[in-house]
């Protein structure tokens, strides 16, 4: 129970008299901050929800966008870090298939998921280590199961996240625009919950999301069942082909408690329900139980009586059990029976919307020192140093993650993961392209120039897939907000956030709020996630394979930006320096111009440049052909700057371009036309990755000795230690 | 000193769903003719051979181990350990 003595009063107050024990804990769910948003939601209205493509239904958990000839594209992300926490496996699964719920709520088949995941330092924690490894396994066997590909995402290890974890999970539906649910309801219809059973399992778990991670001792534990989620999708597809259903909310934080308010509040509707005709798990449970349990894998389906026979037939063939637990009603009331006794009534409005709170927020004073760089130790050896950063957990390639995801079933999926951005086949001839990113070092350093990098990172992803970004997802993850200077973070993110998307028209479809992300050792540092959504009209910038004597050309300016680097974080031990700034009018100009090539079919493959710098773009590229490469530093545009920080400032808006050299020409005419700053810094071959200045050696590796390196050292620190 | 065969039982803590045993209950146990099961439930065992001087350091020491080396995740399951003589 988490219901503040003033919000008991205010309670009081509004319903004119004492709350009941289920009313109780049914208000204490909705208004958890992980239901009702209510420190974030005031400021959240500053990002541009609307565009030309968005469709905007009431009662959707989901973005949904308009793709062309009548198709739609929906996305929603959600995190489960607080389950994840305590139980990996099934806190990690049950996050992919509340999401992925929220997707078939619009009426849309789920087509793909993606995962980000963070955890503490695996090279020296065991706990980090075992969360990662389960947290991993959880999100491979549901997807797996479902047959929707997992087909991107990212990881990153920060001591931050000692003891904890966040696992975020983003998913897309596609389907089409006429068959979407139009949310509606009528006084006497009546209100169905369909799915798994409901237990006493993750009872609570809005308002233990909601409470910082101090106990173990939670009931919040939630075991995933992947075969009932499947039948579910298929079931619900299925009645949306047969228009049985009028109004659909998935079952997630909450449990009935906010199902049945936000969908009476949404549909401006009352509903009336009987806790005695919930299907349960054990006989014995309080209805204050049922109200707040959140078993998985359930659905709330608001039909009518002559359409039920229909929704009953196709539950039955999917052998889904579906039962009448109430009806609709017009007096904005939810009221909840057992029989005839009643345990809660209350009007929705008030359930549904707790008051909006209006934090303080106080600049961070870490802030004011920040910026100012320590002297580095000096480094001799740049080719060690390489290595090492090619064998660090956050630089090494993923493939031990995506491995154990299937990212291929549903026949979609063109440019898979381990790239910059996955693409999947739509059925009308497009494609997609989404991308999710996040980078903590750098937002703990800037919070709102931190964020904005992010959200550009994420756009660059989805340009280097030939895409144009269409829609936006945020998933804004901080301590606690009741810390004026938490707050304040968050507040610079979401400003950072709202200007970008206005200025590039990129509207926010979606997003989440997770607060009150502490661990034992203090809050976790500010970790936005931003989810872009890229679209293709003809062809895709599919990679391929690079040969000797193809052409490497830098677009963007490299500038001395190395504060939250894995440079200076993981070589160096120093959190702080200048983080790296968006330009926006130099972001625009170096996006239109990539986007202007890759139709043109000049290219054989776009990759961006982010952690690690240059020095890893263009090793990424290497290894992934399998070819070498010399590269000259003192060519790479932008101010002079010494050798190091010219191999991994993570400045943003720069893309490596790589095409034959007989497209020389066309590439260059095109750059030149957009005044885009760029340069021929190298070419492939060979079987070294070389790094030169003038004429001095700076790196040389051995493509097969780095690629080993590269490949392995992820896994070997996951399964050895 | 004297050798005892400890068994250590891994089960969701009751509550808790599991899939695997409803499945085995629902669809095959239940899809013959076998009416009158009502409830089936999985687990896990372990079973370990453990020399030490008595049944209730035995018993303590496998404790330890399964706890040490997170053989079970105490959120989730419920463990029962038996121990007999070997």
């Amino acid at each position: 129970m988490s219901l503040e003595p003033q919000e008991l009063s205010e309670l009081k107050s509004k319903i004119g008299r004492e709350p009941t024990s289920t009313e109780l804990q049914i208000v204490a769910a909705e208004w958890s901050e992980h239901c009702s948003y209510k420190s974030s939601k005031r400021h959240l209205k500053m990002l541009p929800m609307k565009g030309p493509l968005v469709i905007t239904e009431k009662g959707y958990d989901s973005g949904v966008l308009d793709v062309g000839d009548g198709y739609v594209v929906t996305a929603h992300i959600e995190s489960h870090n607080h389950p994840s926490a305590v139980e990996p496996y099934g806190g990690a699964a049950t996050g992919v298939g509340g999401v992925i719920r929220d997707i078939l709520s619009a009426g849309t088949r789920p087509i793909a998921i993606f995962d980000g995941l963070r955890f503490g330092d695996i090279e020296k924690d065991q706990q980090a280590r075992w969360l990662f490894k389960n947290a991993v396994t959880g999100i491979a066997d549901y997807g797996n199961c479902l047959g929707i590909p997992t087909i991107g995402g990212e990881v990153e290890f920060d001591e931050c996240y000692e003891n904890y974890a966040l696992v975020d999970v983003a998913a897309v539906g596609f389907g089409k625009k006429d068959k979407l649910i139009k949310n509606h309801a009528k006084k006497g219809d009546i209100v169905v919950l369909m799915g798994g059973s409901t237990g006493r399992d993750g009872i609570g778990g809005s308002q233990f999301a909601s409470d910082s991670l101090e106990s173990e001792d939670r009931s919040a534990v939630q075991i995933p069942d992947p075969f009932i989620e499947k039948l579910i999708i298929e079931a619900i597809l299925e009645a949306r082909n047969e228009n049985v259903i009028h109004a659909m909310k998935d079952l997630g934080g909450g449990g009935l408690s906010c199902a049945i308010s936000e969908t009476a509040d949404a549909l401006e509707i009352g509903i009336e329900m009987d806790v005695s005709k919930v299907h349960t798990r054990e006989s014995d449970m309080h209805p204050d139980e049922i109200m707040v349990s959140e078993s998985q894998e359930r659905m709330l389906i608001v039909t009518s009586k002559t359409k039920f026979k229909k929704l009953q037939e196709i539950c039955k063939k999917f052998r889904i059990r579906c039962s009448i637990i109430g009806k609709v009603k017009s007096d904005n009331q939810m009221h909840i029976k057992k029989g005839k006794k009643t345990f809660a009534h209350l009007p929705t409005d008030v359930v549904a919307n707790a008051t909006l709170l209006d934090l303080p927020s106080k600049k961070p004073s870490y802030l004011k020192t920040i910026e100012k760089e320590k002297k580095l130790k000096t480094i001799s050896d740049y080719s060690k140093t390489m290595m090492k950063l090619l064998a660090s957990p956050n630089i090494a390639s993923k493939i031990w993650v995506y491995g154990q995801y299937d990212h291929e079933v549903g026949i979609r999926t063109v440019v898979k993961p381990g790239r910059d951005a996955s693409v999947l086949r739509l059925d009308h001839g497009k494609f997609l392209s989404v991308k999710i990113d996040g980078n903590p070092k750098q937002c703990y350093i800037n919070p709102r120039e931190g964020a904005i990098g992010c959200f550009e990172e994420a756009c660059r992803n989805v340009v280097c897939t030939g895409a144009k970004p269409i829609g936006m997802l945020d998933h804004l993850q901080f301590g606690s907000p009741k810390d004026p200077e938490i707050f304040w973070t968050f507040l610079e993110s979401l400003k950072g956030l709202t200007d970008f998307a206005k200025d590039f028209k990129i509207p926010c479809v979606g997003g989440k709020v997770s607060l009150y992300n502490e661990t034992p050792v203090g809050p976790i540092k500010p970790t936005p996630l931003i989810g872009v959504i890229g679209l293709i009209d003809k062809q895709p910038q599919i990679p391929q394979k690079i040969i000797d004597g193809d052409y490497l050309i830098i677009v963007g300016d490299t500038k001395d930006e190395l504060g939250g680097s894995e440079y200076f974080e993981y070589i160096h031990k120093l959190i702080g320096g200048k983080c790296p700034t968006v330009n926006f009018s130099e972001s625009k100009k170096n996006m239109k111009s990539v986007l202007e090539i890759i139709p043109k079919q000049l290219l054989k493959s776009v990759h961006d440049c982010s952690k690690g710098g240059l020095a890893v773009a263009v090793s990424e590229l290497s290894l992934n052909n399998q070819i070498g490469c010399k590269v000259s530093l003192d060519k790479v545009p932008g101010k002079k700057l010494a050798v190091d920080r010219v191999l991994f400032s993570e400045s943003h808006s720069r893309y490596l371009l790589i095409f034959d050299k007989k497209n020389l020409s066309k590439v260059e005419k095109i750059l030149k036309k957009n005044k885009t700053s760029y340069n021929i810094i190298g070419k492939f071959g060979g079987d070294k990755i070389q790094f030169v200045n003038g004429k001095k050696s700076v790196i040389d590796l051995r493509v097969d000795k780095a690629q080993k390196t590269w490949l392995n050292s992820l896994r070997d620190l996951v399964l050895h230690g | 000193m004297a050798t005892y065969n400890v068994h250590v039982t891994i089960e969701n803590k009751p509550g808790i769903s599991d899939p695997e045993g409803e499945t085995i209950l629902n669809d095959l146990v239940l899809k013959g003719t076998h009416k009158t099961v009502s409830k089936i439930k999985t687990a896990k065992m372990l079973k370990f051979t453990i020399k030490e001087k008595d049944k209730k350091t035995a018993e303590s020491k496998i404790k330890e181990i399964c706890d040490d080396l997170r053989i079970y995740n105490p959120m989730v399951s419920k463990v029962t350990i038996d121990v007999f003589d070997a």
